[in-house]
């Protein structure tokens, strides 16, 4: 979707670990992301027939939106729910009248909402193929004997694991992961709105083979 | 997209239709759809033929008024519960063809999904029609604070022309809010609500931020979900806001306020519009309460035919200031949340000014709680303010006390912290009715 005369597509928003940063996004690049993200969902198996959930919230629809076209040019139908405690109620309710392939974005507070409720994990996203959980959701699905893929916002990158517990992968010809201590820095390689080099991310973790394992999640 | 003269006060030349023509047009676009909905939903045919009614019967508006029947959320909720349709009967295409299945608020209760088909085309601009008209233009920005769940409206603004500043719907965000108000000078809010006032006032106050400098650039500011109390408001007022109040029409087109703040405005080639006697099928009188009932004239994926809305509204089709010729409404509240106390109907709009007048509770959060639409004593769960923890007592004599001088009923109070109430919604809104 492009707006006429508009060079920008708009103004979101990613965690550096210390604070959460404006960031401006170009139409440009979100076709370019739109395509790598079909790429990507296709090579999980999600095509016409899967039915996926994306967990996010507003601020971050700057990485999804091309997640969420990109699954629709794959074939696949979406649903949408943010990706805090009081939405647990309607996560609960999709995965309960719709069987959804994919679920991406869960988070430690939807994980708590759906505590409050009293539903397990299980009952939940048992039924769910992959299930995308960021860190600090990830390890509470591990510990409920669920077996979630790595879904990390490193910055302004997406990075999704290809099998459970692998490394969450970005989209190589655009960005780039190394480490300053333990902490993710993310620098991107095609033009950009907001350029990045070596920008700190609130992740912890290692870079394994380009991609990230996260070894902590700092509380916000 | 065409975009209008940037001088033009209307975006399309539908918005001031002469009123004939637009009925001429109604007509036309409903015998369309009704047999389409008919053929194709099944919660809809169920109720027609009930009602012994097909689409063939229905050859003018007053054949729809008198003959169609309606359908509500209970009914979808039904037809899924017993038919195992998770769409409600309400789908009108094939499930493989959809590309998206999104969902309802879910104040009233479980939330219900709502099928869509993005790229389907035929629908008209209707919020783009409501920000030209507040003066939003190619090239500015707009600020969004918003959820997710009802999909990518972004792409509205972007479809415009406009860029998107990206913000929760959540008050932490606030002070975020005021630092790229005046980075980007956003010439639109959509949306604002009471707790996100108080939670930009308390930013300022923490930042040393003139909010009258944060809200310099916006010529209009949107409120939706539930109104806006009378201390919120007066703090946007202060800070030289124009405020502009917005709300669904019955799931299935949106209403907003036009500059006269007459009425909020919903576009009459989107959707038939009915105002009916809350317990019955009669038409109130032009500008008297009544129901919402609402009928798509444009949406084939999920058509809702003669919706009940629960919303209990004023509408008028007299003319406006602003020379929209269509027609305007005014919220006044849900029709289930009324509670009938000691004989005396009271609604949540009937306590808002008073729970808000009281200090610990000036976000408004609150909500009624009752075992039956009938009861004998007025029981209300207040939100406070954790500054307040150590005066309960206090508060709650406040309380009690406002509540009192509003309605003549002195309730029972349970103080809560404003955070448990605010993880109820959805969260522009919460539900102001609980069950005991």
């Amino acid at each position: 979707m492009s707006g006429p005369g508009s060079v920008l597509w708009g103004v979101g928003c990613y965690d550096d670990g210390a604070r959460r940063v404006p960031w401006e996004i170009s139409h440009e690049e979100i076709q370019r992301a739109m395509g790598a993200a079909k790429t990507e969902l296709e090579q999980l198996g999600i095509g016409a027939g899967s039915r996926v959930l994306f967990c996010s919230m507003l601020s971050e629809a700057g990485h999804f939106w091309p997640l969420m076209i990109g699954a629709m040019l794959a074939g696949a139908q979406q649903s949408c729910a943010d990706a805090n405690a009081g939405e647990a109620t309607r996560v609960a309710m999709f995965t309960r009248l719709i069987d959804f392939d994919a679920v991406f974005g869960v988070t430690p507070a939807l994980l708590d909402g759906l505590d409050e409720l009293g539903v397990t994990y299980a009952e939940v996203f048992g039924r769910v193929r992959i299930v995308g959980a960021r860190p600090g959701a990830y390890e509470r699905l591990v510990e409920a004997g669920l077996a979630p893929h790595h879904f990390v916002l490193a910055g302004p990158a997406v990075a999704l694991a290809r099998e459970p517990g692998g490394p969450a992968r970005a989209d190589t010809r655009e960005w780039r992961f190394d480490v300053d201590g333990d902490v993710v820095c993310v620098t991107s390689l095609r033009p950009r709105a907001t350029t990045f080099e070596r920008a700190r991310t609130a992740v912890r973790g290692e870079i394994v083979d380009g991609g990230i394992v996260p070894s902590a999640w700092k509380e916000q | 997209m065409n975009l209008p003269p940037p001088d033009s006060p209307y975006f399309s030349p539908e918005e001031t239709m002469p009123r004939e023509r637009l009925e001429e047009l109604q007509l036309e676009l409903l015998l369309d759809l009704l047999p389409y909905a008919y053929e194709h939903a099944p919660v809809i045919r169920e109720a027609w033929d009930a009602a012994g009614v097909t689409p063939r019967e229905i050859k003018t508006l007053d054949d729809f008024r008198e003959r169609v029947p309606f359908v509500d959320k209970d009914a979808l909720r039904r037809f899924r519960d017993d038919r195992g349709d998770p769409f409600g009967g309400l789908c009108a295409i094939p499930p493989a063809e959809l590309t998206a299945i999104n969902s309802t608020s879910g104040t009233t209760g479980d939330p219900t999904l709502v099928p869509e088909k993005w790229g389907a085309g035929g629908t008209p601009a209707v919020i783009t029609r409501d920000f030209w008209g507040m003066g939003v233009r190619p090239g500015d920005h707009v600020a969004l604070v918003l959820f997710t769940f009802r999909g990518p409206i972004y792409g509205l603004f972007q479809g415009l022309g406009t860029v998107p500043v990206l913000f929760d719907f959540d008050p932490s965000e606030m002070a975020r809010f005021c630092e790229l108000s005046r980075r980007y000078r956003p010439t639109a809010l959509y949306n604002f609500g009471s707790v996100l006032v108080h939670a930009v006032r308390d930013a300022c106050e923490r930042f040393g931020i003139d909010p009258v400098d944060v809200f310099s650039s916006y010529k209009g500011v949107v409120f939706a979900g539930e109104p806006l109390g009378p201390r919120a408001r007066a703090l946007a007022q202060e800070w030289g806001v124009q405020l502009f109040e917005h709300t669904s029409v019955g799931d299935v087109t949106a209403a907003f306020e036009c500059t006269m703040h007459d009425g909020l405005h919903f576009w009459e080639d989107t959707a038939f519009v009915e105002c009916v006697e809350p317990d019955g099928r009669t038409p109130v009188a032009d500008g008297e309460r009544g129901e919402l009932v609402a009928t798509t004239l444009f949406n084939r994926t999920a058509p809702l035919v003669r919706y009940r809305s629960d919303d209990i509204v004023r509408v008028t089709r007299r003319p406006c200031g602003c020379g929209r010729t269509h027609a305007r409404m005014w919220p006044i509240g849900r029709k289930g949340d009324e509670v009938v106390v000691q004989g005396r109907s009271v609604l949540p709009v009937d306590l808002w000014a008073a729970v808000e007048s009281i200090d610990a509770c000036a976000m408004g959060l609150f909500q009624v709680v009752r075992s039956s639409r009938e009861t004998d004593v007025l029981r209300l769960r207040v939100g406070y303010a954790s500054a307040w923890e150590g005066k309960l007592d206090v508060v709650a004599d406040e309380v009690r006390g406002a509540v009192e001088g509003a309605t003549g009923l002195v309730p029972e109070v349970e103080l809560v912290p404003d955070a448990r109430l605010l993880r109820l919604g959805p969260p522009h809104k919460i539900p102001r009715v609980a069950r005991r």
